[in-house]
């Protein structure tokens, strides 16, 4: 009996360890040589691609979707997304320019107020009414928005003070801020993914809600907690977007939801949940970032540019679709 | 439809309507079916027996084209090899299959059921025709089905008829039944019989999955048993008996494990678990009580509120009345956290759908109910962690060793280990196992039985329900008796008790 035992229990197990590890590892993999492959061609096909001052620029014309996109990065493990973020990011930089009158500080907790709420209406509707995340966070992209426009009656809010606009885009020996800033955000949530017991419980929500519900697990905590998190995020990216231009539009970061869902599929997160990687996002960003930048460098029309974004992230949304069936 | 070529005359005279040869298939590197034969006479039923996980429903998933072999040929009529490209295309060839879950769409009626999937992709449905046509297919089939009933206000007797009429009105000649009885009264059994009896007459070659020995001895003609993936003994019934079809099903060895020596023990500890009038939307007036060292089986049909009962112990199931009482304490559930918290463990029947998380390691599967053990301030305790699963990697002998290779790398016996495994780490004593051997191969299963037993023996309460009654016998100190979300009686499972009164009972009670 015991060998039969042994015999049947061996058999798949034996390549089975190798075969996990190696499809992770793929998915990371095959980000960065995409990322540094299309580089390489820009480089390549552009007299001034590589210099290290355009590098720079590509960075920082990335950072504020690459701190979006690790927020949506959270939610999409949940089996979630946020469609709502472009429209969080115009009415919580309205609000914090308009703060920014009452002191530097006030402006900032106010337009991180602001993203808290918007995300934790977003989570709650979501996760306590059952209601589907596609139709909420697409409900609240025209509210938020909306909002965003009633706040100043559609007006621009100009003259943000010279020390926000140092802290948000300045630089630090020589590399911007909001570059430090998407950095030590993706991988303090590559951290809290990786090394503590509720990001796992994110994980397992998206891998499997049931098993993960039956484990004991607050579906709802989670699933409140990532787009909360998504919310505060998108308020940082706009900060980041207002101190680049100086002043504060109700329409500013309409269509980010795409470039963000883009940026953290590319980097590796799966649309079915369960699967993706913080710091993936920011390889995500830099490609799509690189594109837009390299195809500008060629001289095509920025409206061929849309197209081309468009469709490398219906691109990647299939090549993850491909990994999925093979499973 | 393509014209039907005359049927040949094999060696022994009968016409063999579809022959399967040298089937293997392996998906990865766990070799499911090795080298399969199976032939199907016309106007025969073929019994397909072994234990769950020995290769059946991977063999009638071949036949209809779901999944396609590694090796091995198709051949229909005798016209030579074929390949059955998917369901439509095996429905077009007259392959049929009747699963335990129906492939109808509830919101249709009968007739557009039954024509699902052939009415043009433009243009006009014929609806009058169809309903027409519909209807005499039905008039032998099942007289009383109405075409234009909607399928959802149907019962499950009555579904099957529509799924098997679908198969007919696509020139269905070759249709398998997967466990078509196991929601069924013995009333709707018998009528099934009827109707099987009659596609037999009709010179249909009929494919019968079943673990209920007697069903068997009532509708087959010929058994083929399949062990480990491969074909271990084919021939006519008659050259079976009972004993020796067990036998070839378990295997020798493993059917010695597996045989029944229950030794009954006086037990009059407190009750552990305890269920006073227990309500639920599908459930009414449940009283039980399980002591520890005990192992309660729960024996009844499928919906018959077997599963409701542990849902509603475990908190997923809202409570309209009565109470739960863990050592003689009553406790309030809200939800499976506050189960977790006052000691009950839920292993779940459906692995993959309710219990594991494929694309997470072995580890984090295993930590996931116990996140405050094996965590600190939040942060993972990795080496606390995989302390406790390497301890548990020898006691159930989980394969491979390495935990962090991903769950669903693992054997379905594997990921069920790791999942007792979990649930013993949150240092549960109430254990609710939902169906413990679905699905895993016969090595684990002996192990999973073995577990079971030291859990017992340790001081647990445990609840197994299980629709293969030997293993209900095999397991449990007392069996009660679910009918109609009531439970109905509870034996105690001493030597007289055998499957045939187990299965009386369960009728008795639920006609009452």
């Amino acid at each position: 009996m015991k060998t039969q035992a042994v015999k049947t229990e061996l058999s798949p197990a034996a390549l089975a360890p190798s075969i996990g590890r190696r499809k992770s590892v793929f998915r990371q993999a095959g980000a960065l040589t995409g990322c540094v492959g299309l580089f390489v061609i820009f480089s390549i096909l552009t007299s001034n691609f590589y210099q290290p001052a355009n590098l720079i620029d590509v960075m920082l014309q990335s950072s504020i979707n690459a701190i979006i996109a690790v927020g949506m990065t959270l939610v999409i493990m949940t089996r979630g997304i946020d469609l709502s973020v472009g429209s969080v990011v115009g009415l919580s930089s309205m609000v914090a320019s308009d703060m920014l009158s009452h002191g530097l500080l006030v402006g900032i907790i106010a337009g991180l107020v602001v993203g808290l709420l918007c995300g934790a209406i977003n989570g709650i509707l979501i996760a306590k009414l059952k209601l589907p995340d596609f139709i909420v966070t697409l409900g609240t992209l025209s509210v938020f928005r909306g909002a965003a426009l009633i706040y100043t009656n559609g007006q621009p809010i100009y003259g943000l003070p010279p020390a926000f606009r140092d802290a948000f885009a300045g630089r630090i020996l020589a590399i911007p801020t909001p570059v430090l800033l998407a950095i030590i955000i993706a991988v303090a949530a590559f951290l809290f993914i990786r090394f503590t017991a509720l990001g796992e419980q994110v994980i397992a929500i998206g891998g499997n809600e049931e098993a993960a519900r039956l484990s004991g697990i607050s579906i709802d905590r989670g699933k409140i907690l990532v787009y909360t998190i998504s919310g505060v995020l998108s308020s940082i990216a706009g900060f980041v977007l207002i101190a680049r231009i100086g002043a504060a539009e109700p329409i500013g970061g309409s269509g980010f939801e795409l470039q963000a869902i883009g940026a953290a599929v590319i980097g590796g997160a799966s649309l079915f949940g369960g699967i993706g990687n913080p710091l993936g996002s920011l390889i995500g960003a830099l490609t799509l970032g690189g594109l837009q930048n390299g195809l500008t460098l060629m001289n095509v029309p920025s409206f061929w540019q849309y197209v081309a974004s468009g469709a490398v992230v219906i691109l990647a949304v299939y090549a993850d679709q491909l990994t999925r069936k093979r499973r | 439809m393509q014209s039907i070529p005359a049927v040949s005359e094999s060696s022994t005279g009968a016409s063999v309507m579809l022959r399967m040869e040298g089937i293997s298939k392996a998906f990865l590197a766990a070799r499911v079916l090795k080298n399969v034969d199976l032939t199907l006479q016309k106007g025969e039923v073929h019994a397909l027996l072994g234990e769950n996980g020995a290769g059946k429903s991977t063999l009638m998933k071949i036949m209809f084209g779901v999944v396609q072999p590694d090796a091995g040929v198709i051949d229909l009529d005798s016209v030579g090899p074929i390949r059955v490209d998917g369901p439509r295309h095996a429905l077009a060839l007259g392959i049929g299959m009747v699963s335990q879950e129906l492939s109808l769409v509830p919101q249709l009626d009968v007739a557009q059921n039954i024509f699902l999937g052939q009415t043009p992709a433009m243009g006009i449905v014929p609806r009058r025709r169809y309903r027409d046509e519909a209807a005499i297919i039905l008039q032998t089939l099942a007289p009383h089905l109405q075409v234009d009933a909607p399928v959802q206000t149907l019962g499950m007797a009555d579904r099957q008829l529509v799924e098997i009429s679908r198969t007919l009105a696509r020139g269905g000649r070759v249709i398998a039944f997967d466990e078509p009885t196991s929601s069924l009264t013995p009333a709707e059994q018998e009528a099934l019989f009827a109707v099987i009896r009659r596609l037999q007459h009709d010179g249909k070659a009929i494919v019968y999955i079943s673990h209920r020995m007697q069903e068997i001895r009532a509708i087959a003609d010929r058994v083929t048993i399949l062990r480990d993936g491969a074909v271990v003994a084919s021939g006519p019934i008659g050259d079976f008996t009972d004993d020796a079809l067990n036998e070839l099903i378990a295997g020798r060895e493993l059917s010695r494990a597996l045989s029944r020596h229950h030794v009954p023990k006086e037990n009059a500890a407190a009750p552990l678990l305890e269920l006073r009038n227990l309500s639920t939307q599908r459930i009414r007036n449940i009283d039980l009580t399980v002591r520890p060292g005990e192992i309660m089986g729960l024996a009844g049909l499928m919906g018959s509120g077997r599963t409701a009962i542990m849902r509603s112990i475990f908190g997923i199931d809202k409570k309209t009345s009565g109470q739960i009482l863990i050592d003689s304490e009553p406790v309030d559930i809200h939800g499976p956290a506050d189960a977790i918290a006052a000691g009950i463990a839920l292993i779940p029947e459906d692995r993959r759908g309710h219990a594991i998380v494929p694309m997470m390691t072995v580890e984090q599967n295993f930590g996931l109910a116990s996140p405050r053990k094996f965590s600190r301030l939040g942060v993972l305790r990795g080496a606390t962690r995989r302390g406790a699963i390497d301890h548990f990697v020898g006691e159930l002998g989980i394969r491979p060793t390495t935990t962090a290779s991903l769950m669903s790398s693992l054997s379905g016996g594997n990921q069920q280990k790791v999942v007792i495994a979990r649930w013993l780490a949150t240092g549960a004593r109430v254990l609710l196992f939902d169906e413990p051997t679905r699905g895993i191969d016969v090595g684990a299963k002996a192990e999973i039985y073995t577990q079971l037993k030291r859990l017992a023996e340790s001081g647990a309460a445990i609840l197994v329900i299980s629709s293969e009654l030997p293993e209900l016998l095999l397991l449990s100190d007392r069996i009660a008796i679910v009918s109609g979300g009531r439970l109905t009686r509870t034996v105690e499972n001493t030597e007289d008790l055998s499957e045939d009164m187990l299965i009386a009972y369960t009728e008795v009670d639920g006609t009452a």
